[in-house]
C-alpha cells in the first residue's frame, strides 16, 4: 500500500474513533452555553454567542439538583471508602492464605456477580422499608460497596500478589500483628490496587440509575435520579437545562476518569483476567 | 499448602463474605421462596407451587420482553466486541497521539446511563437533532424511537454500544499488547500476508480475551433496564420491554410480588447458564490448586 494512502486511512480511522466518542458528550457539553435558539438553530453548530442562562436556570428552578450531587457526593465518598477498605482485607487474605474453606469462598465471590441487581431489590425492598433504611445514604453506600467488592477483592489479590511475602515475614519476625502488615507492610505498596477498584466503584457510585430510583425519594437522591426527573418533566423538553446539569453531572467523573486512565486499564485488565 | 485457613483469614474476609452473603446471596434465594408463593405488599404469603411460573410464561408480554432482550444482548455484544477488535488493532498498528487518543476512547466510561440517554435523544430528536438532519439530508427517514419499538430497540443497542466499548476495548488492546512482536516477525519472514498472519496469530492468541469479554458483557447486558427505562419506558405499549423492566414493572407497578420473583430467578438461571463454561474451568483452576 502506498504511504500517503496508509496516512490517509490513519487519520479517517483517528477522526472516526475521536467523533464517536466525543461528538455526543461535547454537544451537550457545547449546548449547555447556548440559548434555546441557539440549539435549534441549523446555521452551524460551532455559530453561538455563549450564555448561561441554563446554569441560572438550573440554579434558580433545579435546588433539587445541586442538592442531589450533595448526595451522590457522599454516597459515593461512603461507598469507595467501604468498598476499598474491606476489599484490601480480603484481598490480602486470598493473597496469602489457602485452604479449600478459602479457595470455595474466593468462587462464591465470583459466582455472586451472576446475579442481577434488579433481581434482589424485591426482597430488599419491605426489608429496607422495615429498617428504616428508606431513602438513607446509608443504604445506597451498603449496596454500591457490595456489588463491587466482589470485583475489588479479586484486583487487591492480583496486586498484593506482586508484593514479595519477604516483606510480611520480615515483619512478622520484628513482631508486627497481621493489621499492623496490613497497614505499614501491604497498604503502602497496594496503593495502585486502591486507587484502580476506588476508580470503579467511584463511576459507579456517581453515575447509578437503578438502586437510586428503587430506594430513595428525597432525602438521600442522588444526582443520576433528578436527571432523569427532568427528563420525565420536560415534555416539551427544557433542553439547555437539562444539558447543563448533564455537564455539571459529567465533568468531575469525566476529569476523574482521565487522570486516572493508567489505573482504570490496570484495574480493568487485573479483573477480567483473574476474575 | 494447608487445607484449614487460619482464624486471622477467616476474619479478614468475613466482611466481604457477610455484605455479598447478607445483601445479595440470603435476598436471592429468598426471591425463590416468594417465587413459588402469592404475595404481595403487606400481604401474608400463601404457597402455590409453581403457579407464578407458569403465569409468567403465559405471559405474551414475557415473550416480547425475553425476545426484546435476547435481540438487544446479541446486537450489542457482538458490534462491540467487534468494533473493539477493530479499535484494538488499530490503537496496536500505531497510532498517533497515543495517550490522549486512549482517554477519548475511554471518556465514555465515565458516562452516566441517564447523561447518554439525554446525549443519544438529542442527537436523534426528530426534525431538530444532529443526527436526523443527518439522516435526512442523504434521504433517510428519521429514527422515530418513540413512536417505532424497533427504532427504539435499536437506539438503545447503540446507547449500550456506546457505553460499554471501553471496557471490552480495553480487554482486547491489553490482551492484543500482550502478544510477543517476534511472533508477527516470524510470520512476515515466512511470508504471511497481513490476512494470514491475523487468522494464524493475532485470532488464536486474542480467543480468551474474546472470550472473557463476551461473557462479562453477555452476563452484563443480560441486566440491560436503565437504559430502556428511560429511553422509552417499555413503550409504547409495552412493546420495547426487556427483562428487567418487565420484572420491575411486574413488581412495583403491578405489585405482582409471584411473577416478579419467579421472573427474577429465570433471569438468575439464565445467567447462571450463560456462565457455565466459564464457572467450570474457574472451579477446577481453583480446587486444581489447593
Amino acid at each position: 500500500m502506498p504511504k500517503l494512502l496508509r496516512h490517509l486511512l490513519k487519520l479517517v480511522g483517528v477522526l472516526a474513533v475521536v467523533a464517536w466518542s466525543l461528538v455526543p458528550i461535547g454537544l451537550i457539553a457545547m449546548s449547555s452555553f447556548k440559548s434555546d435558539r441557539d440549539i435549534f438553530s441549523t446555521t452551524g453548530a460551532f455559530s453561538f454567542a455563549p450564555t448561561l442562562v441554563n446554569y441560572q436556570a438550573l440554579w434558580s428552578r433545579w435546588g433539587d439538583f445541586f442538592f442531589g450531587l450533595w448526595n451522590s457526593f457522599l454516597v459515593t465518598v461512603g461507598a469507595t471508602i467501604l468498598a476499598v477498605g474491606v476489599s484490601l482485607l480480603a484481598g490480602f487474605a486470598y493473597s496469602r492464605f489457602a485452604s479449600r474453606g478459602l479457595q470455595a469462598s474466593a468462587f462464591f465471590l465470583i459466582f455472586i456477580r451472576l446475579i442481577p441487581p434488579i433481581v434482589i431489590t424485591l426482597p430488599l425492598f419491605p426489608v429496607v422499608n422495615w429498617l428504616g433504611l428508606n431513602d438513607t445514604h446509608f443504604i445506597l453506600i451498603l449496596l454500591y460497596a457490595t456489588f463491587f467488592v466482589s470485583l475489588g477483592t479479586v484486583v487487591m489479590r492480583t496486586f498484593i500478589d506482586q508484593i514479595p511475602r519477604e516483606l510480611d515475614e520480615a515483619a512478622m519476625m520484628d513482631g508486627a500483628s497481621q493489621m499492623q502488615i496490613i497497614a505499614r507492610v501491604i497498604l503502602p505498596m497496594a496503593a495502585q490496587g486502591m486507587l484502580a477498584v476506588s476508580v470503579f466503584v467511584i463511576v459507579y457510585a456517581w453515575n447509578e440509575f437503578l438502586f437510586a430510583f428503587i430506594f430513595t425519594t428525597t432525602k438521600a437522591k442522588t444526582a443520576p435520579l433528578v436527571i432523569s426527573e427532568m427528563i420525565g418533566a420536560v415534555e416539551g423538553v427544557e433542553w439547555g437545562v437539562l444539558f447543563a446539569a448533564s455537564t455539571v453531572q459529567l465533568v468531575p467523573v469525566l476529569a476523574f476518569v482521565i487522570l486516572m486512565q493508567k489505573h482504570l486499564v490496570a484495574g480493568l485488565t487485573a479483573g477480567a483476567v483473574k476474575g | 499448602m494447608s487445607t484449614r485457613a487460619p482464624l486471622s483469614a477467616i476474619a479478614l474476609v468475613s466482611p466481604v463474605q457477610a455484605m455479598i452473603g447478607a445483601i445479595i446471596f440470603l435476598p436471592a434465594l429468598y426471591v425463590f421462596w416468594l417465587s413459588l408463593n402469592q404475595s404481595s405488599f403487606g400481604q401474608q404469603a400463601s404457597f402455590v407451587g409453581l403457579a407464578n411460573y407458569a403465569k409468567v410464561l403465559a405471559d405474551p408480554y414475557f415473550w416480547k420482553a425475553l425476545l426484546n432482550t435476547v435481540i438487544v444482548v446479541a446486537v450489542v455484544v457482538h458490534v462491540e466486541l467487534l468494533i473493539g477488535l477493530a479499535m484494538a488493532l488499530f490503537f496496536a498498528s500505531g497510532v498517533p497521539f497515543r495517550p490522549l487518543l486512549l482517554a477519548i476512547v475511554l471518556a465514555p466510561y465515565a458516562v452516566s446511563e441517564v447523561s447518554a440517554v439525554v446525549m443519544w435523544r438529542f442527537l436523534f430528536e426528530p426534525d431538530v437533532g444532529m443526527m436526523s438532519r443527518l439522516l435526512a439530508s442523504i434521504g433517510l427517514p428519521p429514527i422515530e424511537w418513540a413512536v417505532n419499538p424497533n427504532h427504539g430497540l435499536a437506539m438503545v443497542s447503540l446507547l449500550s454500544i456506546w457505553l460499554h466499548l471501553p471496557f471490552s476495548f480495553i480487554i482486547l488492546y491489553a490482551a492484543r499488547l500482550s502478544i510477543p512482536s517476534d511472533l508477527y516477525e516470524a510470520a512476515a519472514i515466512d511470508g504471511a500476508s497481513a490476512w494470514t498472519s491475523f487468522r494464524r496469530v493475532t485470532l488464536p492468541l486474542l480467543m480468551p480475551a474474546l472470550l472473557i469479554a463476551a461473557l462479562f458483557r453477555y452476563i452484563f447486558a443480560f441486566r440491560l433496564f436503565s437504559e430502556v427505562w428511560l429511553m422509552t419506558g417499555g413503550g409504547p405499549a409495552r412493546s420495547t420491554e426487556v427483562l428487567a423492566v418487565y420484572l420491575y414493572l411486574e413488581a412495583f407497578r403491578y405489585n405482582a410480588f409471584g411473577p416478579a420473583a419467579a421472573t427474577g430467578w429465570l433471569l438468575v438461571l439464565a445467567s447462571l447458564l450463560l456462565a457455565l463454561f466459564y464457572l467450570r474451568r474457574l472451579y477446577r483452576e481453583m480446587f486444581a490448586r489447593a
